[in-house]
């Protein structure tokens, strides 16, 4: 037993930071808001050059045939951010699936995909408005028993607005051309059913984790009655209990992402606890943060609901919170014997 | 990174198991809040030691095996699933004893270390007084030095397991002209000293698990001082961080009553609403997630870490979901909840457990306090 990350693990981390530090600033983000363009090419250049973008391709695909650790790792940080390219939740689950797809839909992809350039859309019930279709190859579609591959040429598609304005999603009007298949549909399901979980698990921990860094910042500033705020127990007491929702959530990320790593069988009840957790902790880190900021905290002005849009995206594609709840109760009330203190590893 | 255990410590935990099974009393304990019961966990732990058990992370020559946290961790994890008595000295051998180890010296380690290994010696903590409940500092008991020994007045009180231990270790006031947390020292006292008032105070469950010790001009020996003259506030904040931290409440406690919950309500369900569904998913989900950040903090400590003020957030943690797993259960019970502790139906080991959780937002620290440390440690808020 080691539960501990690797220096190249943490590596990856922190290379991921510091660029998003510099491209993906608060203002960036708004700059995004006011010109209807949240998908920044350079960004996304930037994110490519810098082995992102192509890091759990498989090897033989031309990627790195990256751990799932390595990748929650940098999505924790592209949480932190409040990235607005679909990199979590479209390109990581599109890569992780590429060896999965049936086969037609492998070839049409592999002859349409360019990661550099042109990403692949995913749309599957969970999350059934895909993002930035405007700059995407096509879609991979997931109905209730099909696989499907669309080029963007053969969608009809429209903007719907989301209440994240980082967010740009589509509703898919009609389709031509559809490649589908039930081919190993079920696996492919399950597949993407867990992945698309710890992928927002682990987005919604970078989000927490800024909306509490934000409001700390803001209680020690902020001074009333004399004092800064954050002196006074009250408001202490609301983000120390962000803080412990954060602290116990994080490892159910990092045993998620191994136990895929590891085609571990339980690895969609792992990912469904990672998404459980990591939703409570963001949700409450809303709360606690806009009550932290006051009224500055309803305002559009304060940074603060750039974050927290994202958070409530995320807690509401692939499977809330309830959707998490019924996968866990499924699991151990069929598995009752498997609960307790045996069966964590 | 490797999140699983290895062919040792899976070797480690059959070992374990199978002394475990031949060992452990088939017949419940007594309460170890009773005269009788206390004894009788006495010798449970001396049958621990006879299996060199006492403490499986001790250094060998003090009665341990020199094992690392994350065999501790499994051992825990035994321990509970055997359902083996509780540890009727847990403030010596999880509080104490890594204390001891910090700031001991060697004639103090090997006198106390081994007496509490062999049961000979059961701790009780001497934090709180009647005027120093949250506010530690501001402790009054007072012990002067008078050549050879000091001489201790005052009163200290919720003393856990004083009522029947040997020995009490705490904070006591050595440089009379001092203020809050400079001029304490850490002191060991022999419970059976002339001069030692030792009284019971019964609690919610009607048993005297704590108790008020009254010190009038009790003289001990000099050698029973921990680490240096006005080193005591210190110390006692280590010795605060390993109850709060790993040792106090492994996971293996709460994973095992999550278990049991599930356990209670498939055998109930058809009374339960579907509400209830929930609370069990609370229920594993959280005892899972302690289990895992604790093994996560046991491997960083391994690799050459440390645990500080990070270990507030766990007894936050563990506090609340201990209390809410029992509400839960009593829920599940329905009209059996009301039943005394002391009947004979399966709903009276919940009652009990459902009556101790609430102590445990309080003890070790209360939960507000452990807020304001994460806040102020953790957030870098003002004080």
């Amino acid at each position: 037993m080691n539960f501990i990350f690797t220096e190249e693990q943490m590596q990856f981390k922190d290379a991921i930071k510091s660029f998003l530090i510099d491209e993906c600033s608060p203002k960036s983000i708004r700059e995004g808001w006011d010109t209807k363009k949240s998908f920044n090419p350079d960004r996304w250049k930037g994110l490519f050059e810098l082995g992102v973008l192509n890091s759990n391709l498989p090897e033989d695909k031309g990627g790195l045939g990256m751990d799932q650790v390595t990748l929650a790792l940098m999505v924790e940080e592209m949480g932190y951010a409040g990235l607005p390219e679909p990199v979590a939740e479209q390109t990581f689950l599109v890569n992780d699936l590429i060896s999965l797809l049936p086969k037609d839909i492998g070839k049409a992809i592999e002859e349409t995909y360019d990661a550099g350039a042109k990403y692949i859309s995913l749309a599957h019930p969970l999350a059934p408005n895909p993002l930035f279709i405007a700059d995407s190859a096509g879609l991979i579609l997931f109905d209730d028993s099909q696989c499907k591959f669309i080029a963007k040429e053969d969608l009809n598609f429209e903007i719907i607005a989301s209440n994240d304005p980082s967010r740009e999603i589509y509703k898919i009007n009609s389709t031509n051309n559809v490649i589908s298949s039930a081919e190993n549909f079920e696996e492919l399901n399950s597949a993407v059913s867990a992945r698309g979980a710890l992928m927002t698990a682990a987005l919604l921990i970078g989000l927490a984790q800024k909306m509490i860094d934000l409001s700390s910042a803001y209680v020690l500033d902020r001074t009333q009655f004399g004092k800064p705020i954050g002196s006074f127990q009250a408001v202490k007491h609301m983000l120390a209990d962000v803080a412990v929702k954060i602290e116990f959530a994080k490892p159910a990320v990092y045993r998620a992402a191994y136990s895929l790593s590891e085609n571990n069988p339980k690895s969609a009840l792992h990912c469904a606890h990672a998404k459980l957790m990591c939703a409570q902790a963001a949700e409450l880190a809303c709360k606690n943060s806009i009550q932290a900021h006051g009224a500055m905290g309803y305002t559009w002005e304060m940074d603060l609901h750039i974050y927290m849009r994202k958070a409530w995206s995320m807690m509401a594609c692939w499977g809330n919170e309830d959707r998490q709840q019924d996968i866990i109760f499924k699991t151990l009330s069929s598995t009752s014997e498997e609960l307790g203190v045996l069966y964590t590893f | 990174m490797k999140i699983k255990f290895t062919k040792e410590e899976n070797t480690f935990r059959r070992e374990v198991r199978s002394w475990l099974e031949s060992h452990v009393p088939k017949k419940p304990l007594l309460s170890l809040d009773t005269k009788e019961g206390f004894e009788q966990h006495r010798e449970w732990e001396r049958t621990l030691n006879q299996g060199n058990w006492a403490m499986v992370t001790w250094p060998k020559e003090y009665g341990g095996r020199g094992l690392d946290l994350i065999q501790w961790l499994i051992f825990e994890e035994e321990y509970y699933r055997a359902e083996a008595p509780t540890r009727v000295n847990q403030n010596g051998v999880f509080l104490l004893g890594p204390t001891l180890m910090e700031f001991g010296t060697h004639e103090q380690k090997s006198k106390f270390l081994n007496a509490m290994a062999t049961g000979d010696h059961i701790w009780a903590q001497g934090w709180s007084e009647p005027g120093a409940g949250s506010d530690m500092a501001a402790i009054r008991t007072t012990a002067v030095l008078e050549g050879d020994h000091y001489k201790i007045n005052g009163q200290k009180t919720w003393s856990s397991r004083a009522t029947y231990a040997d020995w009490t270790f705490g904070l006591f006031r050595t440089d009379l002209e001092s203020e809050r947390h400079r001029g304490l020292s850490f002191i060991l006292v022999p419970l059976d000293l002339p001069g030692i008032t030792v009284r019971p105070i019964p609690q919610l469950d009607g048993e005297p698990g704590f108790a008020e010790i009254y010190f009038d001009d009790v003289e001990v020996p000099v050698e029973n001082l921990l680490g240096g003259d006005g080193d005591g506030w210190k110390i006692a904040m280590a010795t605060a961080g390993f109850e709060r931290g790993l040792m106090l409440r492994s996971p293996a406690r709460f994973q095992q009553t999550a278990a049991k919950l599930m356990e209670l309500y498939l055998a109930k369900q058809d009374h339960c609403s579907p509400m209830i569904q929930a609370k069990i998913v609370e229920a594993w989900a959280q005892s899972e997630s302690y289990a895992l950040s604790i093994y996560h903090t046991a491997s960083k400590m391994l690799a050459g870490g440390s645990i500080g003020s990070e270990s507030s957030l766990g007894k936050i943690f563990w506090s609340e979901l201990d209390h809410m797993m029992h509400q839960t259960a009593l829920k599940i019970l329905g009209a059996s909840a009301e039943l005394s502790q002391e009947s004979q139906d399966d709903a009276a080991k919940w009652i009990k457990g459902f009556m101790f959780s609430y102590a445990g937002p309080i003890y070790a620290g209360t939960n507000e306090i452990q807020k304001n440390i994460i806040a102020e440690r953790l957030l870098g808020l003002p004080k």
